[in-house]
């Protein structure tokens, strides 16, 4: 009885993997996406603008999610290489799961990066460019306040992806002779990085009293700007101004763009972009192109009044 | 032949298993590389696993092995980056979980609580203890040397098979190693069998003169120490430690010991069964990612197996 009834399980689990699993044509190239970070809300943008090119090369995809175990990503991209995909696609830190990289490298099966990090194991990473991102809002910043007076800034060097936007927007703000950055605060980010901008900011407004005496707030990611906009509104000097800015358009930020109030710009990253030219970097390699850059950078859009709303 | 399948069924599952994928995909899934590579995927549950074969034997639980893990992760890494030697790091690591299962076992032996509630107790416990370590970061990078990265990535060379180095991974070397240690632990010395003793009738074996208490102290001890060892193998193959990385290794543990009671004459949980539970859960994410199977399709499908080996099994002990 209990033969006849588990075989005849057993029997039906086997046959539906096999339904499952033999949908793809032999002609049809193998590209897999290995991730742990599926539940996160960029990663989906990212998988579905990737199967959206996927589709139209008439890719056979495979996505693969770990829910968050990065041992497991290891695991996946050996049985990947084991079954000899045509290539594999992974959104994780790279330096992480080195181990299958290696595997991929050693059997000729080409890697990609989608906003996972630059590493020589990977053909390409596919990401936004953290400096021109710095450098759309610094120039926005010094446009507004027409090339004259005083500039905070929130900065957070000891992260490598915002360091390099504070490292643009000193140069932007340098370039200017009228221009004085006031203050270069890096701010406390244990608690979100939002309270401890404000405090910080409030004792810069209470040392610099007079209206006018700052100009703008230029934070290197949005949490800063938000934080400096609580400390001028309560100090009641929104009237005075001030321009500010942050990075990221989360969206807080973007609901307080759309406000109208000092918070005037932030910059977005094009996750779906970043999903397309991945599977786009995956057809040039498949057509026999090489891929020179390291690194390919996905252009980003200015937020502002106009389209936070969007 | 109904207790023939009883005790067979999982056997034959898991020969049905490997004989669908090896038809399904005859030129990699039967490769001694393909199987390399699955003892190695396997090696960090199988550690886990075989530490908690140790307590279910007594009929006890560990649900903090996971925790236990990630922590003894962190605190390698955190040790690491400070620029302690990598032996010293994965010796207090060791240390740690040796002691957090010892306290464990004083919690279960001791105090007397249940074992699911003390040891839910300590698995929120320890991996608070991971996010308090680490500030919640992942430590990864320049922070990990690479000796201990590479360690996960080298093995015994074993030759050339179709142009393609292949080797005996370090860690499946250790899983090895540890699966004998237990086998010998619970198999051949008079401890193990106390331990199935316990697990057979706790009062009898206390009236009979075994030190209960001391015993499962002990038991409890050494299925930390086994959950440390994972996560110091799981940090290596990363080359990286977060505090919630382990999380995952408990509940397939307890699967895998589960899978292998099926196999046993009552029902009782023996390392070689568990063996077999471990390889069968990695068998079946290697072969159906391999046949590009969905993720979350994957999921069902080894809950599905895991109730029908189970199921099967108690259909024929035909309990009232």
């Amino acid at each position: 009885m209990s033969l006849n009834k588990s075989a005849l399980a057993l029997a039906g689990v086997l046959l539906a993997t096999t339904a499952l699993g033999t949908g793809a044509a032999f002609a049809q190239a193998k590209v897999a996406i290995v991730t742990p970070y599926m539940a996160q809300p960029g990663t989906q943008f990212y998988v579905e603008a990737f199967q959206g090119v996927a589709d139209e090369n008439d890719w056979d995809v495979n996505v693969i999610d770990t829910a968050g175990d990065v041992a497991a990503v290891i695991s996946r991209i050996e049985d990947l290489v084991v079954q000899n995909v045509d290539a594999i696609v992974i959104n994780v830190d790279p330096t992480q799961v080195t181990a299958g990289l290696q595997a991929a490298k050693d059997t000729g099966i080409p890697v990609f990066g989608m906003d996972a990090g630059a590493d020589p194991l990977l053909v390409t990473n596919v990401t936004s460019n953290g400096y021109a991102m710095a450098a759309e809002t610094a120039t926005y910043v010094a446009d507004r306040i027409k090339g004259e007076g005083n500039v905070v800034m929130f900065v957070f060097d000891a992260f490598p992806p915002v360091q390099v936007r504070g490292v643009i927007a000193d140069a932007v703000f340098g370039n200017y002779p009228d221009i004085k950055v006031l203050d270069r605060v890096t701010p406390d980010v244990s608690d979100g990085g939002i309270a401890d901008s404000r405090a910080k900011m409030e004792a810069i407004l209470a040392a610099n009293p007079e209206p006018g005496s700052i100009k703008a707030v230029w934070a290197a990611w949005d949490q800063p700007a938000l934080g400096a906009l609580q400390a001028i509104e309560d100090a009641g000097r929104s009237g005075e101004g001030i321009v500010i800015t942050g990075i990221d358009a989360n969206p807080q930020a973007r609901e307080a763009i759309a406000a109208g109030g000092n918070f005037e710009a932030s910059v977005a990253q094009d996750f779906s972009g970043i999903g397309a030219a991945t599977a786009d970097a995956v057809a040039r390699v498949l057509a026999g192109e090489e891929i020179l850059q390291s690194v390919t950078y996905v252009p980003t859009k200015l937020i502002t009044a106009a389209n936070a709303n969007e | 032949m109904q207790h023939f399948i009883r005790r067979y069924g999982t056997l034959i599952g898991f020969v049905a298993i490997l004989v669908f994928f090896s038809v399904m995909l005859p030129g990699t899934f039967p490769t001694a590389r393909n199987w390399l590579n699955i003892t190695q995927q396997t090696s960090m549950l199988m550690v886990v696993a075989a530490g908690m074969t140790v307590v279910m034997v007594m009929g006890d639980f560990d649900l903090s092995v996971g925790s236990a893990a990630s922590l003894a992760g962190i605190v390698a890494a955190m040790m690491m980056s400070a620029g302690q030697p990598v032996w010293a790091a994965v010796s207090v690591a060791l240390i740690a979980g040796l002691l957090g299962g010892a306290f464990n076992g004083a919690m279960v032996s001791l105090v007397g609580i249940l074992p699911f509630i003390a040891t839910l107790a300590t698995m929120t416990m320890f991996s608070g203890l991971a996010f308090v370590v680490s500030g919640g970061k992942t430590i990864s990078g320049r922070a990990i040397p690479e000796e201990f990265g590479n360690f996960a990535r080298s093995g015994i060379p074993l030759g050339e098979w179709g142009g393609v180095a292949v080797s005996l991974p370090n860690l499946s070397i250790i899983a090895i190693a540890v699966i004998v240690a237990v086998w010998v632990l619970l198999e051949q010395t008079t401890f193990g069998r106390r331990l199935y003793a316990i697990g057979g009738n706790m009062e009898a074996a206390h009236l009979s003169g075994i030190a209960v208490k001391r015993l499962r102290l002990i038991a409890f001890s050494l299925t930390g120490l086994a959950a440390a060892g994972a996560g110091l193998m799981y940090a290596s193959r990363v080359a990286s430690a977060n505090p919630v990385q382990g999380s995952g290794l408990m509940l397939n543990a307890i699967a895998a010991v589960f899978l292998g009671t099926t196999m046993s004459r009552h029902g009782e949980p023996r390392i070689l069964a568990t063996v077999v539970g471990v390889i069968v859960l990695g068998v079946l994410d290697n072969g159906l990612t391999q046949m590009s199977v969905d993720s979350y399709i994957r999921q069902v499908l080894v809950g599905a197996l895991i109730l029908i080996a189970v199921g099967a099994g108690s259909i024929g002990q035909k309990r009232p």
